[in-house]
Formats: structure tokens, sequence, C-alpha cells
């Protein structure tokens, strides 16, 4: 940086710059109010999609089997009945003294064929604990006729509102559950209608069926299973800081558990979703780069007007001794200041938004009557703005990099004026 | 004050006072310029000494060539053919980065316009040269307050130049010369944007620094009321020189 021009002025630099920017205040206001306005809209787009997405994860974790789920390895690929966690009760406890700070649901998840007089259709069986499976939560919101299971219930099951349409179901009908055994043979259970639900999520509504941990372990141990072990096909594991999921994973993966067993995330048991969320990241990522193209391009504008109408003054600083790179240093930094302040702007009023909709929420009723379901999940239809530090940094480092970039043309400009350009009159 | 004594001066080679160093010496210089398809000969064989201490004009009328033999003197520009030294110092003969280091040190210059930084005060203006050289910001400062006071400006110290008049500009960007200690301060046209009173005003000034900081001066000039402030008066025609 240091040529034989003489010493770099920092001070000077910092000071000549910071005045230039508001020599033509017009001007830098029009600027910095376009790209602080810009960069608040997309802080604010940015925090309704993450908050949109993780509202979603949320509740795909709270229907779904947690945060964490541990069961027999080669389940999720084929998720055969036979493939059940004997000792389920000894993991229970063995993950309760892990002091895990959250819940654990011990389950049992199965494929069925369910009957009735009017019509067949498959299920998926899912035996709970009813009175403390977070599922209950969800669950019994939704519920529109009928009672919530009991502990112990051998024989009742609530059911979607769609399988119960299909089924020709209601409170108190029977239901003939038939399950595919290892042998190749089938094991056959009946069941009653205590209860339907409803979640507006297709999936759900069509093929959930839940019943007590009891009535479930009734195939299991068709297939073999000792009922004093308390077989469960899956534990899931629910965190009260869904931060600390990397955390646990690795924790429970370090537990001695039983042979055959794998943790999985929840990303690992709902592919779906991720892709989903990934995909609807895409289009977060174009408007960014829509306004970000802006805020280049307004910063480029700004800074090089600024830059040729001073060709006189840079000549004048360059005869007076300044070396060419403090003049392109000059720019530089004249270019970091007005992304500085755009920035500092734009985080106020963008902070300001997303502070808004994260206390009272976005009302997105409008846009999806009676909320979104979509991947096996659903997206409330109030929805609360949510940025990460990383996302913060991001926006932030975007900015900061996209302007810097957007000054070195203007700033390569200045680095050319030769001194005798102050003298032309 | 012209001797023609020597063989060069009968060849029109401007000579300074006697008995007096010379500090800058122009021998032969030429300086052409294209002007798209035309090549301008903006000088002609300029032979040219400068003593230490002197108080000089350089009149000639508009495009006769001033601008040009100051830069050639400010290291601003090089010859086209010819030598131009200054303190011992053959500028023909160096880089762009050691002419821009030369320049800073020993050259101080006053423009006919625009001479400060628009969006520094007087002060800060006076001191921007001496924080190129790096000098300690303490002396900084006192030089700066000082030749401020010199200039009678002390109390505009902080006022920028756009709220200040041409002639006051005009002794910040003398005030702003002076402090950085060069050997010579070249002034193109400085009065040129004056009213005659205020001209001769900066001119009075600039010779009272000349007489009392012992501070050489060339500066150029198309008013001939400005000569009789002068000690020495080198006539520019055509890019040659002829004194009188
Ligand atoms: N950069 C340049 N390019 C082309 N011609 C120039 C340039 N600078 C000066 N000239 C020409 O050189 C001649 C002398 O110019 P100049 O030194 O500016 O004269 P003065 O300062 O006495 O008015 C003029 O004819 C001018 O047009
Ligand atoms: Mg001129």
């Amino acid at each position: 940086m240091n040529t034989p021009d003489g010493k770099t002025p920092w001070k000077s630099l910092v000071r000549i710059s910071w005045r230039s920017l508001w020599r033509n205040r017009r001007r830098t206001y029009i600027t910095l109010s376009g790209i602080s306005l810009g960069f608040a809209l997309t802080v604010f787009f940015i925090g309704i999609g993450d908050g949109g997405h993780n509202n979603m994860i949320r509740n795909a974790v709270n229907m779904g089997d947690g945060h964490l789920t541990i069961q027999r390895e080669g389940y999720l690929d084929a998720p055969m009945n036979h493939l059940f966690i004997a000792q389920g009760k000894q993991l229970e406890q063995q993950l309760l003294q892990a002091g895990i700070p959250g819940r654990v649901a011990p389950r049992i998840q199965l494929q069925v064929l369910a009957s009735t007089s009017g019509n067949s259709i498959g299920a998926a069986l899912t035996g709970i604990q009813p009175e403390t499976d977070p599922k209950t939560n969800q669950l019994k919101k939704g519920l529109v006729t009928g009672e919530w299971l009991t502990t112990g219930d051998p024989q009742g099951v609530v059911v979607g509102a769609r399988m119960a349409e299909k089924l020709k179901v209601k409170t108190g009908s029977k239901i003939v559950l038939m399950a595919g055994s290892e042998g190749g043979g089938t094991n056959t259970h009946l069941v009653r209608v205590r209860g339907v639900f409803r979640t507006g999520i297709e999936e759900y509504d069509s093929f959930v069926m839940i019943s007590s941990l009891d009535m479930a372990q009734a195939f299991l141990v068709d297939e073999g299973a000792n009922p004093a072990g308390r077989p469960v096909t899956r534990v899931a594991v629910f965190l009260d800081d869904e931060s600390a999921m990397g955390l646990w994973k690795a924790r429970l993966k370090a537990l001695s558990l039983p042979a055959g067993l794998v943790v999985l995330d929840w990303q690992e048991m709902m592919p779906q979703l991720v892709s989903f969320v990934a995909f609807d990241n895409i289009g977060n990522y174009i408007s960014l780069v829509f306004i970000f193209t802006m805020v280049a391009f307004g910063i480029l504008n700004t800074i090089m007007m600024g830059v040729l109408e001073r060709t006189r003054e840079f000549g004048l600083l360059r005869a007076l001794g300044m070396s060419p790179w403090a003049l392109f240093t000059l720019v530089v930094m004249e270019t970091f200041w007005l992304s500085l302040t755009a920035l500092a702007i734009g985080w106020v009023l963008g902070g300001g938004l997303h502070a808004y909709f994260a206390l009272w929420g976005l009302d997105m009723s409008a846009m999806y009557p009676g909320g979104m379901a979509t991947s096996g999940t659903v997206m409330d239809s109030v929805i609360y703005s949510e940025l990460s530090g990383a996302r913060v940094g991001m926006l932030t480092g975007l900015i900061l990099g996209i302007t810097l970039l957007s000054g070195l043309y203007p700033a390569y400009r200045a680095l050319r004026v030769t001194p005798l350009q102050a003298l032309q009159t | 004050m012209n001797t023609q004594t020597t063989e060069a001066s009968a060849q029109s080679f401007s000579q300074p006072m006697a008995g007096t160093k010379p500090l800058v010496v122009m021998e032969g210089v030429t300086k052409r310029y294209r002007q798209g398809d035309v090549m301008v000969e903006a000088l002609r064989g300029v032979n040219l000494t400068l003593a230490e201490g002197e108080f000089s004009a350089l009149v000639g009328p508009s495009g006769s060539g001033k601008t040009t033999l100051l830069n050639m003197i400010g290291a601003l520009d090089k010859p086209t053919s010819g030598r131009v030294s200054l303190n011992g110092t053959d500028l023909t003969q160096l880089s762009g980065a050691k002419l821009s280091a030369f320049r800073l040190h020993q050259v101080g210059f006053v423009f006919q316009a625009y001479n400060l930084v628009p969006v520094l005060t007087a002060l800060e203006n006076v001191a921007f040269v001496m924080v190129l050289q790096g000098r300690p910001p303490k002396e900084i400062e006192q030089r700066a307050m000082h030749y401020l006071e010199r200039v009678e400006l002390a109390d505009l110290a902080h006022r920028r130049p756009k709220a200040m008049s041409g002639g006051q500009q005009q002794r910040v960007a003398v005030a702003r010369a002076l402090a950085a200690e060069p050997r010579l301060v070249l002034a193109d046209e400085p009065t040129a944007n004056l009213d005659t009173h205020t001209a001769f005003d900066l001119l009075d000034l600039m010779h009272e620094l000349n007489r009392e900081e012992k501070m050489t001066f060339l500066f150029s000039t198309h008013d001939q009321r400005v000569l009789e402030r002068a000690s020495r008066v080198i006539s520019l025609h055509d890019g040659k020189i002829e004194e009188g």
C-alpha cells in the first residue's frame, strides 16, 4: 500500500471518504433508502421463510418421530413388522437415565390392512402411550368425534377422518386389522373405533390409526416378541432445545445401545421434508439474488458517479503527493461506509420487521386457508419470523461482499487518475 | 536584470540574479502534445535557470506554454526532450513513483482554482501534504496553525472551502504549500480568478513570504498588472523564452 509517494494517510482517507459520501446528500439518501429497504425486505422474507420452515419442521417432528429416533437398522428402508426392539422397556430406561432434556416416547409402528364390511385399506397403526406421547397433543386437539385413548386399552383405536370415511366407520365401529408376518402368514386383531381426528394433513387423515402400546403390541407378540419385555418398533426422543440435536445424537450413539439399533435424526427420518425446505429456499434465494443485484448496481452507480465527477479532485490529491493506491483505498472506503450505513439502516428496519413478526406473527390464513399441508407436515396459519445467527451473518456478509466488489471498478478508475487531470481547466 | 555576458545568454539562456545558487536548471526543454492528428509544440527549446530565493513571474499569453513549463519543473510531467533538474536532481531520470515522492517533499503547488480538497477544512487542507509527508501529528498541527495565521486565516481554520472567498482559498493553498517546507513554490496563474485588489493582496503575501521565509517562488500570469510585484520576469511566447 505504501508507495514512495508518501505515507498512506489512513486518518485522512477515513475522513475524506466519509465526508465525500455526504457531499451529494440527495444521491446518497436515495441509494441508502433503496439498499436499506431492499435489505429490510430481504430480512423480512428470509425471517418469515425460515419461520415457516421451522414451523413445518417442528410440526413434523412433533407429529412424527421426534428429533431423534432409535429403531432397528434397516427399518427405515424396509419397515417390516418383525423388525421390532424386543426389550423396549429396557431401552426406554436407558434413555431416561441418560438425562435427555426432553421426552422419550416408546412407539410401535406397523403396516396393516384395515377392513370393514364397507372397505379395505392400508393403514399405519401407531401404538403409543396415550397419556404421555407428544403425538397426543397434536391429535387430541383434532378429535372430531368420540374420545381419546386410555393407557392399557387393548382394543381401542382413533382414526383419521378420511380413513373413517373410506372405511365407513364411526365411534364404536369395529375394524379388523391384518398384518403380514415374517413367515409369510398373517396375523389378525379386532379393534374398536374410540374416536375420529382431523389434522388437515392428507397423510395423517387418510392413513394413520392410533392405538395404545398394548393393542399394537399384540402384533409383535404374534411375531414372537415377549410381552414382558414391552417390545416396541422405535423410541422417539423429543428435545426441549432443538439446537441440541447434534449433541444428543452423538451422545445417544455413544451409549451402549443394544446391537442392531441406530440413532437417526429427523432429517434422516424425513428426507422428503429436507428436500421440500431446500426447494422452497430456492425461491428465497432468487429474491435474494434479485435484491442484491439491485444493491450492487445502486452502489456501483453512486460511487461511479462520485468518482467521475471528482476527477479533478483526485488529480489534485495525486498532484499533492497521494499515491494511486491511497486513492483506490479512498474509493473502496467510501463504498464500505455506504454499505455499512445501508446495513445499519437495513438492520434497524429489517430487524424491526423481524421483531414485530417474531412477536405477533404473520397471519397467512388468507394465503393458505386452513394451513398448508405438504411433505407429510403442516404449516400453521400464523407464522412467526425466525432469524438464526448464521442467517444474520450470511446476509450481512453478502451485502458487505457485494458492495466491496461493486466498489472495485470505480476505485480502479480513481487509481488511474493522473495529477495532470487536476490542472485541466 | 538580464546579464548578457555568456554564449548561452545570447541564445536566450535565461539566467538568475548574479551570485546566487541555481535551484532549477532547464536545458533545451521541448514538449510536444498530440492533439488528434496535429502535433502541438508547447515548449520549443527552453533554457532557464532559477536561483534559490527568487520571486519570479512567468508571463505570456494564453497558450504560450506557461502551465506546461511549470509542470516540467514541478515533476508533474516529463519533457519530450531536454533536461530539467531541481536542487541537483535530474527529474528526467526519475520514474513515476520517484517523481511523486520528489514532488511531495520538494515542490509546493498553488493552482489557478480548485486548489483545496472540498471536504476538508482550511486547517485540514493545510495539514494534508504534511500528513502525506509523514510528519508527527503534533508538528503538523502546530505548523498548519502557524501558516494559517501567517496568511491571516486562523479564524477560518474550521471552514470548508465552499464557505471561503476565492482569495481566501488561494491563501489557504499558499499556506499549505509553505507548511510542507518545499524547496520551491510553483503557482500557476494563482490570481487569475481574483479581482485586482485581492490579486495584489495575494501577490504581496507571497512576496512577503518569499522575503521572510527565503522561499523561492515561480508564478505564472498573463496579467501585465502584476508584473511590478515580481523581482524577475520571464516572458514566454509560443513556447520560447524572451526575458526582459
Ligand atoms: N495535454 C495536452 N494535450 C494537448 N495539447 C496540450 C496539452 N496541454 C497543453 N497543450 C497545448 O500546449 C500549448 C501550451 O499550453 P499551456 O502550457 O497550457 O499554455 P498556458 O498555460 O500558457 O495557457 C497550447 O497550445 C495547448 O493547447
Ligand atoms: Mg495555463
